[in-house]
């Protein structure tokens, strides 16, 4: 009897933990469903009955935000495919490294890893309006020249140090070069590598407010999180219609998450 | 054999490195000590910038707010992420789901998640309020108040903290399983075991979390007040990277923006370095 009564009260507690965060979330949903025009709320209500989706519809005709929603996600697929490539390479080179080479270039990694980027927006900015690529794409993707972060290099490099490098060295007797190795022979056997940097390079750049906030001017290159901002800034306390568009900009990372998660949750415990 | 040739690879890197990182900092030192409004070409000051910024109260606000939030929000993550990495970290019948119900914060973009804190904490129509005045209480009135707004940041940074929850389960792996059994084998009991075998052996991991956690909160702090009270009211929750802000695209004064963004990343460097010197012999190089 002993040990059942601890499982069950481990399992409510577990409960108890997710429910609580799941919270915002599910508070943010229930607002956006609540009919457009009906005063707020007058004590708890969690969601209004009927529920009604208008509020949805609304937003696309307040503004583009079809538009954004696709500006939105050619940033996240050019940054995901791009960071995967150069993260990658970066691991595998790092891989074929000498030892001590490894662990220096481990270091420096850690080092950039733990520099936020608001340590250096500015002269960023200052740098990519001097080259005369501000209000365009190319500012808020050139992280991915670096395979984004450093974090992304290291999840490659992980994978690729524990593939033997006897592997390696008969593709090269077999005539193979260093690219074909790597496309043919590397990132197949990095599968969990590749889904988990998808995941959080998709994240980086779908989530990426700073960026957009800074650098783009035209609204016809909004993302949806800079459109989100200009919604709030039209009307404040129009709640159903924020918590509307807070939904959508989450849910694309939310399905995504979902989809991938167990690469990063997860990462090499199977 | 492959001798020269893996440096092809890394070379995107190390590039991107040079221009997104090395040049910014080398920039920004640069225009600390000029005046410079983005326009005409900067002239040279000295120790201008920072003497104004000495005297210029929003800056000791805003290192004020930064301190304060970092005290309060900090701890309660790492104890927090610690928790729950304790807690899930055995694989049981559930557990994929609850890791990733934790994590589901995290993954909610910025902006997105900031907005949603301005309806839950709403002071008249939020849900959180409408409970507390259910149970009784009076409610305080959150990002309307001076006195109530930190903390209301401080319950909303709460939640993401998905990152220390993966980097500790990362860490609780890398306990190996023996020492757990030797434990046991001497009669070890639970609290016995998380005192002087997990704590000890994960306490690097955590360092390494509760660092980061206070360099990032530099960046976390712009979007969360930007979005919900936009530094106020009366700059309670007004932080450097606002400052940054306010002097670059308000003002248009970068020299001062560049020299409090100098002021961040020296500390934010120093910080780093700290783990360096903690982490020098033992660099995660395990995963």
């Amino acid at each position: 009897m002993k040990p059942r009564l601890s499982t069950l009260i481990r399992h409510l507690l577990a409960l108890t933990i997710a429910a609580t965060f799941l919270l915002p979330l599910a508070w943010t949903l229930a607002a956006s469903l609540r009919p457009a025009g009906l005063p707020p709320p007058r004590g708890f209500e969690f969601l209004h009955w009927p529920p009604s989706f208008e509020n949805y519809s609304r937003i696309f005709e307040i503004l583009p935000f079809a538009r954004y929603a696709f500006n939105s996600l050619l940033v996240a697929l050019a940054g995901v495919l791009l960071t995967l490539l150069t993260a990658s390479w970066a691991g595998f080179g790092m891989s074929l490294l000498g030892r001590r080479a490894q662990i220096r270039l481990l270091i420096l990694s850690i080092f950039l890893q733990m520099i936020p980027f608001t340590a250096l927006w500015l002269s960023r900015f200052l740098f990519f309006a001097r080259l005369g690529l501000t209000n365009s794409y190319y500012a808020m993707l050139a992280p991915a020249l670096m395979g984004t972060s450093p974090l992304f290099i290291l999840l490659f490099y992980w994978t690729f140090r524990r593939i033997d490098r006897a592997v390696f060295e008969s593709a090269s007797l077999d005539g193979a070069n260093l690219f074909q190795t790597w496309m043919r022979i590397a990132l197949p056997l990095a599968r969990p590598a590749l889904m988990a940097v998808g995941l959080l390079a998709f994240l980086f750049y779908w989530n990426d407010f700073i960026s957009p906030l800074l650098y783009l001017r035209s609204q016809t290159l909004y993302t949806l999180p800079v459109g989100m901002l200009q919604l709030q800034e039209m009307d404040r306390t129009n709640w159903p219609l924020l918590m509307a568009a807070a939904v959508l900009v989450t849910a694309p990372a939310v399905i995504v998450f979902a989809a991938l998660q167990h690469s990063v949750l997860w990462w090499e415990s199977e | 054999m492959f001798r020269l040739r893996p440096s092809l690879f890394l070379t995107p890197y190390l590039l991107g490195a040079l221009l997104l990182i090395a040049l910014p900092a080398g920039i920004s030192i640069y225009i600390a000590f000029t005046r410079y409004n983005g326009i005409a070409a900067p002239v040279v000051v000295g120790w201008e910038n920072f003497q104004l910024l000495r005297l210029d109260p929003l800056a000791r606000v805003a290192l004020t707010n930064s301190l304060i939030f970092v005290t309060q929000s900090v701890p309660l993550r790492v104890i927090g992420a610690l928790g729950l990495a304790l807690f899930f970290n055995q694989p049981r019948r559930g557990t994929g789901f609850y890791r990733a119900a934790v994590t589901l914060p995290t993954v909610i973009p910025e902006a997105a998640y900031a907005l949603a804190w301005t309806w839950i904490l709403n002071p008249l129509y939020g849900p959180f309020n409408a409970i507390l005045r259910g149970l009784g209480f009076a409610p305080p009135a959150w990002f309307a108040d001076s006195d109530s707004a930190m903390l209301g940041l401080v319950i909303a940074s709460l939640f993401p903290l998905g990152e220390g929850f993966i980097i500790l389960l990362a860490g609780l792996r890398h306990i190996p399983r023996e020492i757990y059994d030797a434990a046991r084998v001497d009669g070890a009991n639970r609290f016995q075991i998380l005192a002087s075998i997990t704590l000890p052996l994960l306490a690097p991991w955590l360092a390494l979390f509760a660092i980061r956690d206070v360099v990032m909160s530099f960046q976390n702090t712009f979007t969360l007040a930007f979005i919900t009270t936009r530094g106020g009211p009366y700059y309670a929750t007004f932080f450097p990277t606002q400052l940054i802000y306010e002097f670059a695209f308000s003002r248009m004064d970068f020299g001062a923006a560049s020299a409090v963004m100098l002021l961040v990343f020296l500390v934010t460097s120093a910080l780093v370095l700290l783990v360096y010197f903690l982490f020098a012999d033992d660099p995660f190089d395990e995963a």
